[in-house]
């Protein structure tokens, strides 16, 4: 629950680490620069699928002496495995260099490591696979044709799982209902880019036996997990560090071959190894994200209620299974989420990935959520179309309003804003829907309105896991805490903070809970050193990291108030912590410095009560609800469409959402404003494409198309808080909402202006021409 | 994505630039504003040994003569947006510039850079094209004189040979009344168009002098269509349509589609943006606006 009367929590204060982070004195992986390091360039496959014969490397011996290159000869069996647990699900390895097969464009086959990167680079060239040719598996319809033969040996069929999940009387709903309306809808395939690359370096101290990783990532405990186990080393002798890491948004949220790769080599050659990643590997091979195709059909009664749903969902997971979040991943959540925030009992959904020759598909923002949350309000508003609806009118009928409310998979969602969330975007909206309605027989310039609504289950912990049977063996999220004797705070977090703020965040929540300011808290993350975590993803930081903080400064804030009445001689109950001081609540003149009461617990202990032990240090862990908690939003877009040339200018984008307690509204406002750029890129330009040979058409930012700002609408964010009573403080998570939203909103935006149905993504200017062209009445 | 080694030479003359060109060869190349060329280096899709700076020589300037505006050809792209001989003179260009990439890239690259590396729908080399402009060449063994729609050979290749340094651009300066305007669209702001078109209508103010046109994206060069312009000259200004001359453009290109843009939408874009800027021309010259 939402603590009472916090002085920092909630607070608009801006952001602790910005100075560091916008005076270019952030310190990011390529800026560790190791002696005597060796630098690493991949020679990744060309080719899409090819049995692999031979990698001739005698060039490199001949032109660049002293270079050394490994390949998956010396690699052998290592490799990443990333298996969950369903029984129908398929096995396959993904070795950390290619041994006898490669699978897709931008799979690593050999590592050339040199004393410079320019020289790694150029001996890089002179490395020469040998390939037999392979028939190349490039769309959804050539993975699921029986006459392509299978990506890997001993499999039936080019699909990693199918899967179905239940709930309620479907036949029922079918027979109820009035009308019968069916739907498919696709998100094009694209990858998620964080400014900053990734980037891996490795050392080995041998007198030590220690090894030691700096990895942009956002997970350094499976990291260091994951080389312990693949490389049988004690976990006790790795440490893995994430420095200042320049994006992740979930990319950067799974362990990669790289990884594991540098840390072998480090250990191979005796040397420290360097890799850093660049944007052609970025763009072809960290992972993918979206690539869904849903079909849906929705049972509704005569008077537009939502009966049931039925889903097929199919994602083009790519060549392998990424770490730890399994190729199952994508299908599986897009399957669990697609019920959404509407009431109705019958639910049937069938799930498959299919396995393609393209990069792996990962996470990023959003997880799935995006591309379900499409299909899930394109359907709304298809409904309401053919049903003769105002689509605000009909999400409001079957909206949820009664908490908890057990969901047809048997979820249940904790309390939320979803009905007056709604309201409160239709209020914002009026002269939008007005001046859409005025430009309907305009044959030039067209204005629309659309919205998405939408929860998102956050903080999944333990439980979500064991239940999806994901590689990942728990959820929770520690922080450990120390007072100095100055009164200075020290967290050491589990997390990792790469752009969520957390360096902040956690310092309002420990200052509260301390009584000093936020100013006074030094947050130290990304490194293993601190208290077991899994990593900065998932939107779990804020309700999970924030909760342990608070359980942890509330455990020694408890000890410095029995302190502190000791030295006032009073009880402790009328102690409060605050500004820096112990005082009498009803006497606040009378009081000692917080670092009097800190010092009286580890330097001066005399002072201590009797028979207090010293020490003013806790730690704390905080594990993710049975079913999560569900934050709740509602993104609304307003585009204006040149109809002859079908640019589309986005007008306004607005966003009304609920993520419980809130710790810093600044915060808040920048998660979801850079989400939403994002979701924005995922509607309408970002595209990574492949022809019919599985070869790549868009490794460059010149053909990639990123969002930029001149594109870039004012994003209004307006804020409803539902604490929640299942987290420490209230919070839900809140760092992926942003991204979730926009292409449904966008869709149906582009339906609403041109009164034509919006099936699938990017809503490039082609596309939306296309569009207006198959439109009656344009 | 690092480049191939290469040396680099700091030129200080032309003549000092073309001697190390002409010593280079085939494994020299000019640098000026590096907006093309780095990339190209960094994906290693060019790989010059030798790189010879040429952005200390005299060869900066826009002038002016009886008949003809000489742009050096080192004057970055901004600087036309302030000109005032551009805006005289050559007014489609003034609008063209604007919808080459962004402020950074206007500030550094060069009119030789972005004819030399000949991206299809690069605008100035459209602006080239649109007025007849000729390109002078020079190497150790003198100058020569090629015409924009000779020059441009196809997409990244030009007629530039080993050893030859772009040094001008000769655009005739328009006789009479006359009025140009460009327009374009791509995916993003700064993009490189998907289509684009320009019009120069010289005009007494009743009557079309003179109709030139230019169409980028319809094939890997700026295209006129010269049928479409001698049509046109002589009409009152009155009697353009530009609805009907839209519809002509469309069905008479046959650009390509790829996975950006279909190829009717191309047809269809070009044509319509052929319509807005005639459009536009011709109430310009009626004074309308
Ligand atoms: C993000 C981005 C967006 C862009 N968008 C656009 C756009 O929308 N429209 C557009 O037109 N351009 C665009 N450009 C390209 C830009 O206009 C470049 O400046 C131009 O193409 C090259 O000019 P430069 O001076 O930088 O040439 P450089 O990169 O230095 O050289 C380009 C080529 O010309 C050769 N060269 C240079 N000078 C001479 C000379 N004097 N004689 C002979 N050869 C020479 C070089 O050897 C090289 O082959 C964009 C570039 C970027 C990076």
């Amino acid at each position: 629950m939402k603590p009472e009367n916090p002085r920092h929590l909630g607070a608009r204060i801006q952001r602790l680490e910005d100075p560091r982070l916008l005076s270019g004195r952030a310190r990011y992986i390529d800026d560790i620069r190791p002696n005597n390091c060796l630098h690493l360039k991949f020679v990744r496959s060309q080719v899409a699928h090819a049995k692999l014969l031979e990698v001739d490397t005698s060039m490199v011996e001949d032109m660049f002496p002293g270079t050394i290159v490994f390949t998956g000869k010396d690699t052998g069996a290592l490799s990443m495995k990333a298996h969950q647990d369903y029984p129908e699900m398929q096995y396959a390895e993904q070795p950390l260099l290619a041994t006898d097969r490669v699978r897709f464009v931008g799979e690593p086959i050999a590592a050339v490591l040199a004393e410079d990167a320019y020289q790694a680079e150029d001996a890089a060239e002179m490395v020469f696979p040998d390939f037999d040719f392979l028939p190349v598996i490039a769309t959804m319809e050539q993975a699921q044709d029986p006459a392509l033969p299978p990506l890997f040996d001993g499999w039936k069929s080019n699909v990693w799982v199918e899967r179905q999940m239940a709930g309620g009387d479907l036949a029922a709903a079918r027979a109820g209902a009035a009308h019968v309306i069916r739907r498919t809808y696709r998100n094009q395939r694209q990858t998620g880019v964080p400014m900053e690359g990734r980037g891996v370096i490795a050392e080995y101290d041998q007198s030590m036996r220690v090894l030691t990783v700096w990895s942009s990532t956002q997970m350094p405990h499976l990291v260091r997990t994951y080389i312990a186990e693949e490389l049988g080393l004690p976990e006790s002798r790795i440490r893995v560090i994430a420095p200042d890491v320049g994006g992740g948004f979930g990319v950067k949220g799974q362990v990669f071959g790289e990884e594991v790769l540098l840390a072998w080599c480090a250990m191979k050659t005796g040397r420290p190894v360097k890799w850093i990643e660049d944007r052609r590997e970025n763009l072809l091979a960290s992972i993918h994200a979206r690539d869904h195709l849903h079909t849906l059909e929705a049972y509704v009664s005569a008077e537009g209620r939502l009966l049931g749903l039925w889903a097929d969902i199919t994602v083009d997971v790519g060549a392998y299974s990424t770490y730890p979040f399994t190729a199952a991943g994508d299908p599986g959540m897009a399957a669990k989420v697609m019920p959404g925030p509407y009431d109705f009992q019958a639910y049937e959904a069938t799930f498959r990935g299919l396995a393609s020759n393209k990069c792996p598909l990962g996470t990023y923002r959003g997880v799935a959520r995006p591309s379900a949350v499409f299909s899930q309000e394109r359907l709304m508003d298809d409904i309401a179309r053919e049903i003769g609806m105002d689509p605000i009118e009909f999400r409001l009928k079957n909206i949820i309003r009664e908490f908890p409310y057990r969901n047809v998979l048997g979820f249940t969602y904790d309390p939320g804003s979803y009905e007056e969330s709604l309201l409160r975007m239709r209020d914002l909206l009026q002269d939008d829907i007005a001046a859409a309605k005025a430009s309907r027989t305009d044959p030039k310039t067209r204005i629309g309105v659309g919205v998405a609504c939408f929860i998102e289950q956050t903080a999944h912990g333990t439980p979500d896991f064991t239940r999806r049977r994901v590689p990942i063996e728990t959820g929770y999220v520690a922080a450990r805490i120390e007072m100095m004797p100055d009164g200075e705070v020290l967290i050491d977090l589990g997390l990792q903070s790469h752009g969520q703020g957390m360096e902040t965040t956690m310092a309002q929540v420990a200052a509260d809970a301390l009584g000093v300011t936020p100013d006074r808290v030094f947050v130290r993350h990304g490194d293993t050193s601190a208290p077991y975590s899994v990593g900065t993803w998932g939107s779990r930081g804020g309700p999970l990291g924030g909760g342990a903080v608070h359980v942890a400064a509330t455990e020694i804030g408890t000890k410095l108030k029995l302190i502190a009445a000791n030295l006032l001689q009073a009880s402790p109950e009328h102690v409060e912590l605050a500004d820096n001081r112990a005082f009498l609540r009803d006497r606040p003149e009378t009081g000692v410095d917080i670092g009097y009461v800190a010092r009286s617990a580890l330097r001066n202990i005399d002072r201590l009560p009797e028979g207090m032990s010293p020490g003013l240090a806790a730690e704390a862990s905080v594990d993710g609800p049975k079913d999560g908690t569900y934050s709740n939003a509602v993104h609304a877009a307003v585009v204006e469409i040149d109809v002859p040339t079908g640019k589309m200018k986005i007008r306004r984008f607005v966003v009304v959402e609920d993520c419980g307690t809130i710790i810093n509204p600044l915060v808040v406002d920048g998660q979801v404003r850079g989400g939403v750029v994002q979701g924005i890129g995922s509607a309408l330009c970002e595209h990574f494409v492949y022809d019919e040979e599985g070869q790549p058409l868009t490794t460059s930012f010149a053909d990639y198309l990123m969002p930029q700002a001149p594109e870039m609408p004012m994003i209004e964010v307006h804020h409803i808080e539902t604490p929640t009573p299942l987290t420490p403080l209230g919070a839900k998570g809140l760092g992926e909402g942003g991204a979730i939203g926009p292409p449904a909103a966008l869709a149906n935006a582009v339906t609403n202006a041109l009164d034509f149905e919006v099936r699938e993504t990017p809503l490039t200017a082609s596309a939306i021409w296309h569009m207006a062209q198959d439109a009656k009445g344009v | 994505m690092r480049p191939t080694e290469f040396a680099y030479h700091r030129a200080e003359t032309i003549e000092h630039a073309l001697a190390l060109l002409a010593e280079h060869g085939e494994d020299g190349r000019p640098i000026s504003g590096g907006q093309s060329l780095v990339p190209m280096m960094n994906l290693r899709l060019a790989r010059p040994a030798h790189l010879v700076d040429v952005n200390h020589l005299d060869m900066a300037r826009i002038e002016e003569d009886a008949d003809t505006i000489r742009i050096g050809a080192l004057v970055r792209h901004e600087t036309y947006l302030t000109h005032p001989l551009i805006a005289r003179h050559l007014p489609a260009m003034l609008e063209a510039v604007h919808w080459i990439g962004h402020p950074t890239i206007r500030r550094n690259g060069s009119i030789g850079g972005s004819l030399c590396h000949a991206d299809p729908t690069a605008e100035l080399a459209a602006m080239a094209v649109l007025h007849d402009a000729r390109i002078v060449l020079a190497s150790t063994g003198g100058r020569r004189e090629v015409a924009a729609v000779d020059f441009l050979k196809g997409a990244y290749v030009t007629d530039v040979q080993p050893g030859e340094l772009l040094v001008e651009v000769i655009f005739p300066k328009p006789t009479g009344p006359h009025v140009g305007t460009f327009d374009e669209v791509g995916e993003r702001l700064g993009d490189f168009a998907i289509g684009s078109f320009g019009v120069r209508l010289e005009h007494d103010g009743t009557r079309v002098r003179r109709l030139a046109t230019v169409c980028g994206g319809a094939r890997m060069v700026p295209i006129r269509m010269t049928e479409l312009e001698a049509g046109a000259a002589g009409q009152p200004l009155s009697a353009l349509d530009p609805v009907a001359f839209g519809q002509k453009v469309t069905a008479m290109v046959s650009p390509s589609g790829d996975f950006r843009a279909s190829a009717e939408y191309r047809r269809n874009l070009i044509g319509e943006l052929a319509s807005r800027t005639l459009q536009r021309a011709r109430d310009q010259a009626m004074g309308m606006k």
